[in-house]
């Protein structure tokens, strides 16, 4: 047998990073240890898209933090919204948003384009932050621990 | 043989964007021309329902309905709709709705100025913002008679190499996640996200924004970190080729892979493909094969059309342009990367560039000082008309190697 574990953290695989968010956001103070996550599309560049992707990848190791990204917005506590959406997209994300167990929150992240309708202007309910321009996946992970009350 | 890109209407007079051996030029004509090509149909209704060119009858039967895949799944991850029509099991026809992703950007550059409108076009699809500003800009070149700077070209075509490592990587790692294969899928995945950190060290910007400027680039990176960003690359292009060297050992995997959503040439050339996904069906097609820069560039292809080919042509390219972008960067010389004496006229440019997925093509007429009208033709358009086409008797568990394998984006066809 191979000690694979102590081999992993001799190496020390994973770099030691911080994740910081400049972002004034709203604690939910109602999950505690975990955060499962869903993503919804509402008509950004695809930037977004592919930070997200980028959130999956084994530097960030989010499942360290208790966070999952669910397959339905019926198993998320957290919303999250990427880019402006356009005017078809607008009715599909408030019944993604009525489909959101209780209590929930919204993550607005609003892209650096011009383009579509201003997502605040929408009057979503339960919005814990809003990120502008295109933040980074280590920007994106900051706010989401202090989303988490993970760090202050 | 000749393939249709796009058709621009002009009051009575069309101007068809067409592509042959690594060309790209206009055919002017009129409205009978339109039957000329087999895929007229499917651009001039591309906002409405992208569907299957070479067979639009509807599907009907005993069972058959209009399974909608979308625009919120966790399975599309952006905000399009796939109208599967089947009885079950076996895929009969796809209709592909992309105007939930609309943003109307080639109407909004409509009287902006150039640099504008360069703005608007890098905002096409994110994860191709070279692609898209390269188009652009050459079109306002070649419009306006530009010499650009050689550092500045030399430097273009590294970060269109980069763009094409990245976008090649997220698609492979996709289809190995699709096919379970979580070893590996993370190995990609650490990949793709080291690759984004060279992007940063290149220009500033994870997915190379606001790199490409018209008359050349934004700046020449430092010596010091284009040698870090050499080494990354190497260790990049190095890693993957063993883990694509394994990965073709796992039975598991390449069965997958292995005949699904085959294209024929002849099909994949009347739909109007281009990029990897025709290359896959052994076609020699490149638009870089005309560029000076690329002068010693060998074109990569593979024989059987399905997702399996599609895949391998596309992890041969990452190590191609790993090697590429290695010798390319050590050529940089540092002077000035932008030629700034350029005054707008009035006159037509076509400028075009190869995407990670295909061509995309921008057709300009500049009036004032202003953009007076644009068309856009994107190479998603005619990867999402071959999904509907290659995806026909397949089944359900396949749809997500057919579709991953074209490297489509919603974003890139809705404009």
């Amino acid at each position: 047998m191979k000690w694979w574990p102590a081999v992993g953290i001799s190496k020390m695989l994973t770099k030691k990073e911080e994740y910081i968010s400049k972002n004034e956001v709203k604690k939910l103070k109602l999950f505690k240890r975990s955060l499962h996550l869903y993503m919804i599309d509402v008509g950004n560049s695809n930037q977004l898209n592919f930070e997200i992707h980028a959130l999956h990848t084994p530097r960030y190791n989010i499942h360290r933090f208790g966070m999952y990204f669910a397959a339905s917005p019926r198993h998320a506590d957290l919303l999250i919204v990427l880019g402006r959406p356009t005017k078809k997209m607008v009715n599909p994300l408030r019944e993604t948003i009525r489909q959101m167990p209780d209590p929930f929150g919204i993550l607005l992240i609003k892209g650096c384009e011009e383009t579509g309708i201003d997502p605040e202007k929408l009057d979503l309910p339960n919005v814990v932050a809003t990120l502008e321009g295109c933040p980074s996946a280590g920007e994106i992970l900051g706010a989401l621990l202090k989303i988490s009350g993970r760090v202050d | 043989m000749k393939k249709l890109l796009g058709i621009h209407r002009n009051e009575d007079e069309f101007s068809f964007i067409v592509q042959e051996n690594g060309r790209i030029f206009v055919e002017h004509g009129n409205e009978k021309n339109i039957n000329d090509f087999a895929n007229s149909k499917l651009i001039l209704k591309r906002d409405e329902m992208i569907r299957d060119p070479l067979g639009e009858e509807d599907v009907e039967g005993e069972g058959v309905f209009d399974f909608r895949y979308g625009p919120v799944t966790s399975g599309v991850g952006e905000a399009g709709i796939y109208h599967l029509f089947t009885y079950g099991e076996r895929i009969l026809d796809v209709k592909i709705d992309t105007s939930y992703k609309r943003r109307e950007l080639d109407l909004k550059m409509k009287g902006k100025n150039v640099n504008e409108g360069l703005r608007l076009a890098q905002s096409v699809c994110g994860n191709f913002t070279i692609s898209h500003s390269l188009a652009f800009v050459r079109a306002v070149e070649n419009a306006l008679n530009v010499k650009i700077p050689r550092v500045s070209e030399l430097l273009r075509a590294v970060a269109l190499e980069l763009e094409r490592m990245y976008n090649h990587m997220y698609v492979i790692s996709r289809l190995a996640s699709a096919a379970a294969q979580l070893v590996l899928s993370s190995h990609l995945q650490g990949l793709f996200e080291a690759l984004l950190v060279v992007n940063e060290k290149f220009s500033k910007s994870r997915f190379l924004r606001d790199f490409v400027k018209i008359g050349g680039v934004a700046f020449v990176p430092k010596n010091n970190s284009l040698n870090g960003i050499i080494t990354e690359v190497e260790r990049i292009s190095n890693d993957f080729s063993d883990l694509f060297e394994r990965s073709l050992e796992s039975r598991n995997y390449v069965d997958r892979l292995h005949s699904t959503a085959t294209l024929k040439a002849e099909d994949a050339e009347k739909i109007g493909l281009t990029g990897p996904s025709l290359r896959a069906c052994n076609v020699l097609e490149d638009l870089r094969r005309r560029e000076g820069v690329y002068a010693t560039l060998e074109t990569i292809t593979d024989e059987e059309g399905d997702s399996l080919s599609r895949m391998e042509v596309r992890a041969r390219e990452i190590i191609q342009s790993a090697k590429f972008v290695i010798k390319t960067l050590r050529e940089i010389d540092d002077e000035k990367p932008i030629n700034d004496s350029i005054r707008v006229e009035d006159s037509q440019g076509l400028g075009a560039c190869e995407s990670p997925s295909g061509s995309v093509v921008y057709l300009l007429n500049l009036k004032g000082g202003k953009i007076e009208d644009v068309y856009i033709s994107t190479p998603s358009v005619f990867g999402f008309a071959a999904i509907a086409h290659s995806i026909r008797e397949n089944i359900f568990t396949d749809f997500p190697f057919a579709v991953e394998s074209y490297g489509v984006n919603f974003a890139d066809a809705a404009r």
